[in-house]
């Protein structure tokens, strides 16, 4: 056992720590001040590409081999880059939630083209990934958006929400059914670039918190791309591997969306900590219980985050341990922004508090990237044999 | 024994929950975006003598009880519990005038709002009792009001009134902005009237929370109603997402924790009413309501998955708001406090004797 974090983390910690202070927690409170997302041009986004940020992990010719202990930095700098602003971290330029899946999949040719020009960027850039339907969220195999092959092209028809960074992305890959009856077999990914006939109604959504980033709405509408959108190509292996390809997507990224919460939870709980020394109300032994209640709860969720991630290190199953990750994760953030709330009194009713903005965008986490319940479904599975 | 609701208090319920339904729940969004509910509105609630619920006979009030009350407002607030706030001009402001006074005090808090802009008395429970004649200063983070005009300060055993010098700021507001929201400040300002009296002091912040908590019933009702409802139609996996155990479980739980805090609010009014001090059950009451909230408004949102994050829905704002009234007339610490006192004393939380009708 070793719990010591190595110096290369705790120096990249540092970073993402002045950097959230400087920029990203400012920015997130614009945002949520005014009401919608920080838009293209916020010079957020210039300075933030200036920091390093909004590039690809993808290098021509290298290979996919990640190094070793990269899942539990990469939690660390989750958790430090969400204390500032979760909101923020989202709306960041960069290949996004996509990339792992171009990766993994993407013919050689697609990751040169859509990954290529975020290598060093020109501009902000953004990609998205777009599951989520108006009528299938957690049921992702029920998702209605088709895709038909017509001469040289594949053409789209269906209606996509939620899905983070669409109007602003120079593409976006969309999840498809060639064959609705088929179910979860027959769904495949597609690079839709931004400006393609037939791919518009962008709308963006007023939401209740982490307001920095734009949640879009739009609708496919016979928009047809080439048949080397398909993503991996033509000839990638049939059967499930659309679907697994998504669901990968989401995978690797449960314990990073907890370790996010636990650094929203963590956030929230120092500010009422401070608040608390401040007002002298931490003398009171009630106060003092919930907080140490509260920090016991954060801090056991970041071990079970880390331990999800070291297993992915240790490239070892970690399927109850990641959905434990992103359930807990969720769970303790909501419950410290809610104590945060009691401690603050009327100071949290103003609506100008971070506390207060903590505790709506915290909510998220528990439906984000499969819900509190949708993760205790995966567990109860390997647990008790739950039967789909 | 009789859980049944009186014909007269019935026929209460019912013709406030339709006004409710008329013209405070479709107007929901409205109001929260103007801050404030229009002239029209209180008018009809006026006329419908729902201003005048609790207001002594001599004032040509109804003159009911706490029970009256919590029903009331929770039907009007399972509707709009910004607007049910911005209608109710005295607030729990009016039960310090009348435990301690009676009519006439009630009578001047009438005479303040009235006039040619409405304004609200707003009431703050303090911990400790004031000087009455020492100059007053003090700031409050937070009031769900915009126009005040007076402060009614409520402590242990004393009541303060101000009406002269009240600094207000106005304020973003977490929810409940349909009753606006400031801070106000107070610099030397002097009490226009005060009174001592301790039992008078104990039954006022009773029923104040009391109205804070029957408020959170109507919201808390609301986001069961609505999010039991939607999980009836939303399907996932070939089937409503109420059918799936996980969910129905959550769903049963809420109502179920619902229904407990009712009926302790319900009890904790009944015993105001028979003359009881009621003080041990009025702060539980609210204890239960703020415990409750804190999963129940989270769970509304929950139910509704992405679609509950988006303000297309009403779960986010109830999400909101329960949490926001949770810190009215002092919030949870203040109650549990209280609570505790009472424990300390010897108070037996669960003794059955009956009240006899002549105060504790
Ligand atoms: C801020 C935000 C950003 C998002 N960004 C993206 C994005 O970039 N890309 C994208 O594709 N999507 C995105 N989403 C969508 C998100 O992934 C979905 O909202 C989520 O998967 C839930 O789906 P749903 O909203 O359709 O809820 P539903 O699937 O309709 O679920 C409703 C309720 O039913 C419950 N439920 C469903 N099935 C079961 C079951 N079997 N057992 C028990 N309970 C069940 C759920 O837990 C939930 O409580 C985003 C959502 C939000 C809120």
């Amino acid at each position: 056992m070793d719990f010591l974090i190595p110096q290369e983390t705790l120096k990249a910690v540092e970073e993402v720590r002045k950097w959230g202070r400087d920029a990203m927690r400012p920015a997130g409170l614009e945002a949520d001040r005014l009401g919608s997302p920080l838009p293209v041009d916020h010079p957020y986004f210039h300075r933030s590409l200036e920091h390093g940020e909004g590039r690809t992990k993808w290098r021509p010719g290298a290979s996919a081999a990640g190094r070793p202990g990269a899942a539990v930095h990469a939690m660390w700098l989750a958790e430090e880059g969400a204390y500032w602003d979760r909101g923020v971290m989202v709306a960041n330029p960069g290949p996004g939630l996509p990339e792992a899946s171009v990766l993994a999949q993407g013919t050689e040719e697609q990751k040169e083209k859509y990954l290529g020009p975020f290598i060093e960027p020109d501009r902000p850039r953004w990609a998205c990934f777009a599951m989520t339907e108006p009528s299938a969220g957690s049921d992702a195999a029920a998702i209605k958006t088709t895709a038909h092959k017509d001469g040289h092209a594949w053409v789209l028809n269906g209606a996509k929400c939620f899905i983070g960074g669409a109007s602003r992305s120079d593409w976006i890959l969309v999840q498809a059914t060639l064959d609705a009856s088929q179910g979860r077999n027959a769904q495949r990914s597609f690079f839709v670039e931004q400006g393609t006939p037939g791919l518009g109604d962008f709308k963006i959504e007023k939401k209740m918190g982490l307001k920095a980033y734009e949640s879009t709405s739009f609708t496919l509408q016979s928009c047809r791309v080439p048949l080397e959108n398909l993503l991996g190509g033509e000839s990638r292996p049939k059967g499930q591997a659309g679907f697994k390809t998504a669901m990968r997507t989401f995978n690797a990224g449960r314990p990073i969306i907890g370790a996010m919460a636990v650094g929203m939870g963590r956030a929230a709980l120092d500010e009422a900590i401070h608040f608390a020394q401040e007002t002298g109300l931490i003398k009171r032994e009630r106060i003092r219980d919930r907080i140490e209640c509260m920090s016991r709860k954060i801090r056991s969720a970041r071990l079970i985050c880390l331990r999800a991630c070291w297993l992915v290190d240790q490239q070892r199953p970690n399927v109850m341990e990641a959905s434990m990750a992103k359930a807990l994760g969720a769970q303790v953030s909501q419950q410290a922004a809610g104590l945060g709330l009691e401690i603050l009194g009327n100071v949290a009713g103003t609506g100008t508090h971070l506390i207060e903005k903590l505790y709506r965008d915290t909510k998220a986490m528990d439906i984000v990237e499969g819900t509190g319940q949708i993760q205790r479904v995966i567990m109860a599975r390997q647990l008790v044999g739950l039967p789909r | 024994m009789d859980f049944r609701i009186e014909d007269e208090l019935h026929l209460l319920v019912e013709t406030t929950a339709l006004f409710g339904a008329q013209k405070l729940a479709s107007n929901e969004r409205v109001h929260e975006h103007q801050r404030s509910v229009g002239d029209n509105l209180q008018d009809a609630y006026t006329e419908m003598g729902l201003a005048d619920l609790e207001t002594p006979d001599s004032l040509e009030g109804a003159e009911l009880g706490s029970l009256a009350k919590c029903l009331v407002n929770e039907e009007l607030a399972a509707c709009d519990v910004g607007a049910a706030i911005a209608l109710d001009r005295l607030g729990p402001a009016l039960y310090p005038a009348l435990e301690f006074q009676g009519a006439a005090a009630v009578a001047h808090l009438q005479d303040l709002c009235n006039g040619s802009i409405p304004r609200r008395v707003v009431l703050v429970i303090e911990e400790t009792d004031r000087d009455p004649h020492q100059p007053i200063s003090l700031h409050v983070d937070w009031v769900p009001a915009q126009d005040v005009a007076a402060l009614m300060l409520l402590g242990p055993t004393r009541a303060c009134l101000v009406v002269d010098g009240i600094e207000t700021q106005p304020l973003p507001a977490s929810g409940l902005r349909a009753a606006g929201a400031s801070a106000l400040t107070l610099t030397d300002a002097l009490a226009t009237e005060h009174w001592t009296d301790p039992a008078a002091a104990s039954r006022a912040q009773a029923r104040s929370r009391l109205w804070v908590a029957s408020m959170m019933l109507g919201v808390l009702r609301a986001t069961c109603d609505f999010s039991r409802r939607y999980a009836g139609e939303r399907e996932t996996f070939g089937k409503p997402i109420a059918h799936h155990q996980g969910l129905a479980f959550l769903i049963v739980e809420m109502n179920m924790a619902l229904e407990a805090a009712r009926l302790l609010v319900h009890e904790a009014a009944w015993r105001l009413d028979q003359g009881e001090e009621a003080s041990l059950e009025s702060a539980s009451a609210l204890i239960e309501c703020i415990e409750s909230a804190r999963w129940i408004g989270p769970s509304g949102v929950q139910i509704l998955g992405g679609h509950g994050f988006m303000a297309d829905y009403p779960v986010e704002k109830h999400m909101r708001e329960v949490r926001t009234l949770g810190l009215m007339a002092g919030g949870l610490d203040a109650a549990l406090e209280t609570a505790g006192r009472k424990l300390e004393a010897g108070a037996p939380p669960l003794d059955i004797a009956m009240p006899t009708g002549e105060g504790e």
